[in-house]
């Protein structure tokens, strides 16, 4: 029989409340009441989120994200600076033990499988993609999907963005691509090697047209069935704890 | 401050930045958009740098990795001494 597991669909939260579920259910896994889940969700108000390692004053606009209203968010896992546009991107994320059968030991290979879901996903809506070694998924030549993991507590934490219709100049106003002085050239070479459904396709795709789509993509993918779910009440609580270290300054600016 | 920037081909981008008083790391912090497993042990790098000569970078680097369990994704081991080594050049 088909296994079950859980998707957490389409919540909107605010960037800590986000971090905070992710990690939650990725500390909660091991007790044994948290099932293996896939989440997907998007972010109110839209949010820059920063890897582990990385600067915030480096990576991030402080001005331009005070000025549009986005919020600023370090993650637990490593990777590169994500913009999250409430109006067009699809975070997802996926947590399941590390010893599960279906998650290569091998952490490129276990990208190239969950990112392999994500692929599937965006091939539903006619974006023909790849996978982008290390953590990326192109089409076209341009980027669509940044991916992120961490392994814990004997379990793997994978989240990504998908870009449906996301706004690239937006992104690249509250992100810095280099200290280095960049001329408006440059920076439209640097927008030209991003892209999103939207532009892909030449027509909008829906929110919902993409989540079944990327519901789809996960279920095929590790022959499972998605079916919606809550957090369990442990969950809850320690999104609460958590909520306060990501939306502590010295979280956020700790590097 | 010294800093430098290394970017492993077909992999991460590593910023370290230095700061050194008679050949010794007074300050130490890497940064970048790399991958480490757990990610705290990153601290725990910077602090086993800090307070010792800049000539022993790479061994203690090498120390550090090899007695924690420590999985690296899209740099490796030897990245670190290199970026670190880099902004004493700079």
């Amino acid at each position: 029989m088909t296994e079950t597991w859980r998707l957490i669909d389409m919540r909107i939260e605010d960037a800590p409340t986000q971090m905070s579920i992710d990690e939650a259910i990725a500390l909660a896994r091991p007790e044994g009441e948290t099932p293996n889940t896939v989440r997907l969700y998007r972010w109110n108000p839209s949010a820059v989120s920063i890897g582990y390692f990385q600067s915030v004053e480096k990576e991030v606009n402080l001005e331009a994200c005070e000025e549009k209203g986005v919020d600023i968010i370090r993650r637990i896992t490593g990777g590169g600076a994500v913009y999250h546009d409430y109006n067009g991107e699809i975070t997802y994320s996926i947590c399941a033990p590390e010893n599960d059968p279906r998650i290569p030991r091998d952490i490129l290979a276990s990208y190239e499988l969950i990112c392999g879901a994500i692929i599937r996903g965006l091939e539903e809506l006619g974006v023909d993609c790849e996978f982008v070694p290390v953590n990326d998924i192109g089409a076209g030549g341009k980027k669509i999907s940044g991916n992120a993991q961490t392994r814990r507590h004997g379990v793997v934490l994978q989240h990504g963005t998908v870009l449906v219709d996301s706004d690239i100049r937006t992104m690249f106003q509250v992100l810095r691509v280099s200290d280095a002085k960049i001329s408006d050239k440059l920076i439209k070479a640097v927008e030209e090697r991003v892209t999103n459904v939207r532009r892909y396709l030449g027509r909008e795709v829906p929110f919902k047209d993409a989540r079944d789509a990327l519901v789809k993509g996960f279920e095929e993918t590790f022959d499972v069935v998605l079916e919606p779910g809550e957090l369990t009440e442990r969950e809850e609580g320690l999104v609460k704890k958590l909520h306060k270290k990501y939306s502590s300054r010295e979280w956020v600016f700790q590097r | 401050m010294k800093q430098a920037e290394y970017k492993v081909p077909g992999g991460k981008l590593l910023v370290a930045e230095t700061e050194v008083e008679d050949g010794v790391l007074t300050s130490v912090k890497v940064m970048g958009d790399f991958f480490m497993h757990p990610e705290e042990a990153i601290n725990d790098l910077e602090e086993a740098l800090n307070g010792k000569e800049t000539v022993k970078i790479d061994e203690i680097v090498a120390g550090f990795f090899g007695e924690k369990e420590i999985t690296l994704f899209g740099v490796s081991e030897g990245d670190f001494a290199h970026v670190l080594k880099l902004t004493l050049e700079s």
